[in-house]
């Protein structure tokens, strides 16, 4: 997982507790990363991501939210980014380059005293990025892209009647579709 | 039959100012039925930090069952500007069809701005806000819209997935 920033200061992100084996874990930390000097002002995490899903519905279908933090001019941790994309679900290799977007206040002064006190509005739950509902209310400022990059493996949606690509698509007359299920 | 709109509404690029809300809805013939999810919504206001292009990443999750291939969904959206005084214009009206193919699609949906009369665009340059559509059904059908004087305004990108089941069982080829 690398991620592309918008302006060259340094991402930090916060390392907390070790990730021994990331079979089907949906939440984790990554290190702390900072971009390297003569490179491409990229920054790179490289962090794995390795979870299995089943359900019988694709309402709901898996999305990976990605909260970005890192330190502000006077050194506390602020959050610089979320961001939302939902798992492809068509098999095979994906990448997806999300933007990242960080919650503002409305009001001139209340954004002089968060970056004064270095306590700026963040949500209490990362998963309200990846709702629809009440963002209305929200106001942000879009900084940033995160790229992630997926290999999607499904099992059984054709068998549930479940297409997913153009080539699984086939044209069945109405007999054959009483035989077959 | 069955379809799934799994997906998100991306952005918006190409209007006037980039601090940019988004309305939006899917609007269906009588043969389909909302399963689950939200058929309409709002996203958040957006005050992009570098270039023009507002993100929102609005999700949509929206379970369709039908019983006919009439009435396809549509997507219609409303792109507002909101200005740091908080007052609300309209920016420009758009819709696209559902892709009726499964699978990943990235569409660009352009939008219009409805185009009112020399004084009003005057005023439209100084104060801000011009007209708006009365029925917003306007936006996605065809009756009566010679009446209708707009002018071009920005894209609206999405990216929507859509997973068909059991449209081969009936015969459609899509």
């Amino acid at each position: 997982m690398a991620a592309a920033a918008a302006t060259p200061t340094v991402f930090l992100l916060m390392v907390n507790g070790q990730i021994e084996s990331a079979q089907g874990l949906e939440e984790g930390i990554s290190q702390i990363t900072s971009k390297n000097r003569d490179a491409q002002q990229a920054l790179v995490w490289n962090f794995p991501i390795d979870i299995t899903f089943k359900s019988t519905n694709p309402s709901g279908w898996p999305q990976i939210v990605v909260s970005v933090y890192g330190p502000d001019l006077f050194g506390n941790d602020v959050v610089r980014g979320y961001g939302a994309v939902h798992v492809p679900f068509t098999p095979g290799s994906h990448r997806r380059t999300i933007p990242m977007f960080v919650p503002e206040s409305t009001s001139k002064l209340q954004k002089i005293t968060s970056w004064l006190m270095g306590r700026h509005p963040e949500f209490t739950d990362p998963k309200v990025v990846a709702q629809g509902e009440g963002r209305e209310v929200i106001t942000v400022r879009s900084q940033g892209f995160v790229t992630i990059s997926f290999n999607v493996v499904t099992k059984d949606m054709k068998k549930l009647g479940y297409d997913v690509s153009p080539s699984d698509m086939h044209s069945v007359s109405l007999t054959d579709g009483i035989h077959n299920h | 039959a069955e379809l799934h709109l799994i997906g998100q509404i991306v952005g918006a690029s190409g209007f006037p100012s980039s601090s940019l809300f988004c309305k939006w809805g899917i609007h269906t013939g009588s043969a389909w039925k909302l399963l689950s999810g939200l058929r309409e919504g709002q996203t958040q206001v957006d005050h992009p930090q570098l270039g023009d292009v507002a993100y929102w990443s609005h999700p949509i999750d929206v379970h369709f069952a039908t019983k006919g291939l009439q009435g396809w969904p549509k997507l219609h959206v409303q792109v507002w500007h909101q200005d740091p005084f908080g007052r609300r214009e309209l920016y420009g009206y758009g819709f696209c069809h559902v892709p009726c193919s499964p699978g990943w699609h990235a569409l660009a949906c352009v939008t219009w701005q409805p185009l009112g009369s020399w004084q009003e665009r005057l005023s439209q340059l100084f104060v801000g806000g011009g007209p708006q559509l009365l029925n917003s059904d306007l936006i996605y059908t065809g009756a009566d819209r010679y009446r209708l004087q707009t002018v071009a305004a920005g894209t609206v990108h999405l990216e929507l997935g859509v997973l068909l089941r059991h449209f081969a069982r009936y015969g459609v080829e899509c």
